[in-house]
């Protein structure tokens, strides 16, 4: 990582360079950024850095996530309730965020670049979501205290846990939750906050270089924007300007995921490569150079996706490992999580043409080829035709199934 | 302390008989006779083991009918020594995690604890539970027994109480017979499965791939030792895996007395399935440790059987160090419970790795992700 900040720099010094060359004939770099020690900037004293939108979604996501399995208390109507959260409604335990305004269903498939001008699939997503509670509910609910079949839902043990799923073996609160991965914190981080669209919005470039601030805040719009990107990853961190000291478990989204790719040894380093980009990027805003910053926007990109699609891959190997096994709670568990994660790949950013890896309709084929091997979706469910998307999604980028699949 | 020279003597001795008669071995062609080992595994240990715990489980369904029929304190005390027995058989067969053991969910179960009391009252209520569904496992099998038999209440008094005067007595009744109706059934099940037709498909299994009867049992012969016995039983009580020391978590938390007693006999039903040795004779016959010694396996120019062996010993001697009780040992001296986790990790190693390397055997399980 270290490589590849150095080489960051260098860049941005040539390029500078050679500018500086034109206007006064001497090499002095303008705007030179190196990566900070951490993630903490200041103006006059006082810390910029601010992301409470991010730290209220998440902890939000987490009491709906906690909810999902609470047989005797949740309705359809009280997981809607913290998915579509009105202010003021009583609809989580922790007070604060029942005064928040701020809710996860907004933001789900949200972003500027790939729902601005596509309200159809944005709300053809959201609805999705609301499907998955609504599935959970008044399917799985019903049959808590069955056993689950081909066809029929209820619970499967998984090793000494019960695991609670859908007739086509699909856990709901693992879809939901992975999906949510790619669906809220990926596509708002890489294709809404670390977009030139929103960053560079208005007179956000102006204000930026002239120091002029939000009002009532100590932050410029560019860097408070910057900074929403970065709360999606490490907004639940215990400590915002060393969040790599207590990575994986912040949060039970993108942040442990981060942390379990990190742990592969064929990914190792990718966290402080995410990290590092975020701090260079955030520093170059502060000094105005914006073609680092939009250097390290691009690293990120790449690497949030890349740690999509190895832990769908991973999930998908694992279930099917499990399947040869002829384990099939454990199966159904890691294939749910799977599915989650292949769903969450359409939200992924390739930098080659600033689209997604996936499309609607591959991510589509996907999820339909894992639920449709036979009338039970995950009961029939086939090590071919796991094999066939691991590949499919390995194929779009420079590591193999066989390492993401550790 | 005599009987641990002993056997270890016994165990140089046959070392010396086996390299002896054999020839050494081939490295690369292992033809140890993977199918005798089998047969007496099955014929000889688990079949018998699984044969006595059979016994030990009627007579414990016999005294919880007498205790339903008519609550007096002999019947109660009857029961909970049935109970006491039925557990200490159950540490002998609940390694064997293999065919309609593995397919019933056996040990889970049987043995899940800390036992959920909140859910075994409300199960109580509610009537008519599914004792086969896996949320249930922590509110069936010998610690839910443990509870309702010793913890329901403060004394033998109220205990009595909770059958006969109290407002739900009779549900409270139900629930201890579909326990020990439920648990009848998993023993049979298992065992006529051995007796019928398990028996040979085990023993005919006799290849080396990672389906075949000796590379499967293996693995769930050390998962047991892994999961079960050291951490479950030791470790986990004396808080290795957890900032604080769980007291609450030992074997028989209600009974208060057995749960040193239960680890013994789980560390010795182990030590003798590592050695083949038979459940009916006492004989040591063909198990792990003559298969190390056929491949003259050693670790450090020590012989591999023999290390193992050994660390059995040690283990039960740091066992054998500990209160009767592993919840006041916890509380009093918790130092002691680490030494006798230490003891059993060593060995481990020494299976998991070390034995397993040796007998070309790939660990089938991993440590689970945790979500």
């Amino acid at each position: 990582m270290r490589i590849l900040g150095l080489t960051t720099i260098c860049a941005a010094t040539l390029f500078f360079s050679c500018s500086s060359d034109d206007d006064s004939g001497t090499a002095i770099p303008i705007n030179e950024v190196t990566t900070p020690a951490n993630y903490s900037f200041t103006r006059d004293g006082e810390s910029t850095v601010s992301f409470s939108g991010q730290t209220t979604r998440i902890a939000m996501a987490e009491e709906l996530m906690s909810a999902f399995n609470d047989f005797d208390t949740s309705t359809e109507a009280s997981l809607m309730g913290m998915f579509a959260h009105v202010e003021g409604e009583d609809d989580f335990t922790d007070p604060a965020l029942n005064a928040s305004d701020k809710n996860i269903r907004s933001k789900t498939a949200a972003s500027t670049d790939y729902f601005g001008a596509n309200a159809t699939e944005s709300n053809l997503i959201k609805s999705t979501f609301d499907g998955y509670i609504s599935t959970h509910i008044n399917e799985v609910y019903p049959n808590a205290n069955t056993a689950a079949a081909p066809g029929v839902a209820g619970q499967i043990a998984d090793g000494s846990s019960a695991r609670y799923i859908t007739g086509q073996g699909l856990e709901m609160n693992q879809v939901f939750g992975k999906g949510l991965i790619g669906a809220l914190m990926a596509d708002q981080m890489l294709n809404n906050y670390l977009s030139t669209a929103v960053l560079d919005e208005g007179t956000n470039r102006v204000d930026n270089d002239n120091d002029i601030t939000v009002e009532d805040k100590a932050y410029t719009n560019m860097e408070h924007k910057w900074d929403e990107a970065y709360g999606y990853l490490f907004g639940a961190s215990a400590n915002e300007v060393n969040p790599l000291e207590d990575l994986g478990e912040a949060d039970g989204f993108l942040n442990k995921y981060l942390f379990r790719v990190d742990g592969d040894a064929d990914f190792n380093g990718i966290a402080q490569e995410i990290y590092d980009a975020f701090k260079l990027g955030r520093a170059a805003i502060v000094a105005s150079n914006y073609e680092v910053r939009d250097e390290q926007a691009a690293i990120i990109r790449q690497k949030v996706s890349e740690v999509i699609a190895v832990r769908a891959i991973y999930y998908l190997q694992s279930g099917k490992t499990a399947i040869i096994n002829q384990d099939l709670g454990g199966a159904f568990h890691d294939l749910s999580e799977g599915y989650g994660f292949v769903y969450s790949l359409r939200f992924t950013r390739n930098n080659q043409d600033g689209s997604s890896f996936f499309s609607r309709s591959e991510v589509d084929d996907f999820i339909s080829m894992m639920l449709n091997d036979g009338e039970n979706g995950l009961w029939d469910i086939t090590p071919q035709t796991l094999d066939a998307i691991s590949e499919a999604i390995a194929s779009k980028f420079s590591f193999t199934v066989a390492e993401a699949a550790d | 302390m005599k009987k641990i020279i002993f056997v270890l003597a016994s165990v140089a001795i046959i070392v010396a008989c086996s390299s002896d008669d054999s020839v050494t071995p081939d490295d690369s062609a292992d033809t140890f006779d993977r199918k005798a080992m089998l047969i007496n595994w099955a014929d000889e240990i688990i079949i018998p083991r699984y044969e006595f715990f059979d016994i030990a489980v009627n007579k414990l369904a016999a005294d919880a009918d007498i205790f339903t029929d008519e609550v007096t304190l002999e019947h109660l005390n009857d029961l909970r020594n049935s109970w006491q027995l039925a557990y200490t058989a159950f540490q002998n067969v609940s390694m064997f995690e293999i065919g309609a053991a593995e397919s019933s969910r056996f040990r889970d179960r049987l043995n899940s604890y800390p036992t959920n009391t909140d859910e075994i009252l409300s199960n109580i209520t509610e009537g008519n539970v599914d004792l086969s569904l896996p949320s249930t496992n922590d509110a069936q099998g010998f610690p839910a027994l443990d509870y309702l038999l010793f913890g329901v209440a403060e004394n033998d008094t109220a205990i009595l109480e909770f059958y006969t005067s109290h407002p739900n007595a009779a549900a409270n009744k139900n629930y201890v017979t579909s326990l020990v109706q439920s648990m009848h059934m998993l023993s049979e099940a298992v065992l006529t499965d051995w007796q019928n037709q398990y028996r040979d498909e085990f023993v005919n299994n006799d290849g080396s791939s990672a389906s075949s009867s000796v590379d499967k049992l293996t693995n769930d012969f050390i998962f047991y030792y892994e999961k079960s016995l050291r951490a479950g039983k030791i470790g986990i009580p004396a808080g290795v895996f957890s900032n604080e020391p769980l007291p609450e978590n030992v074997e028989g938390r209600y009974s208060k007395i057995y749960s040193q007693q239960l680890a013994v006999s789980a560390l010795r039903a182990a030590r003798h399935f590592f050695e083949g040795r038979s459940f009916i004779s006492g004989k040591d016959e063909l198990g792990y440790d003559d298969y190390l010694n056929y491949l003259n396996s050693t670790k450090n120019g020590d012989i591999l059987s023999a290390l193992i062996s050994a660390q059995f010993g040690s283990s039960k001697a740091a066992i054998d160090d500990l209160d009767d009780n592993l919840y006041d040992q916890v509380q009093n001296d918790n130092n002691a419970m680490l030494l006798a986790y230490d003891a059993l990790q060593r060995n481990v190693i020494l299976l998991k790795v070390d034995m397993l390397q040796a007998l070309s055997i790939d660990v089938d399980y991993i440590d689970a992700d945790g979500d």
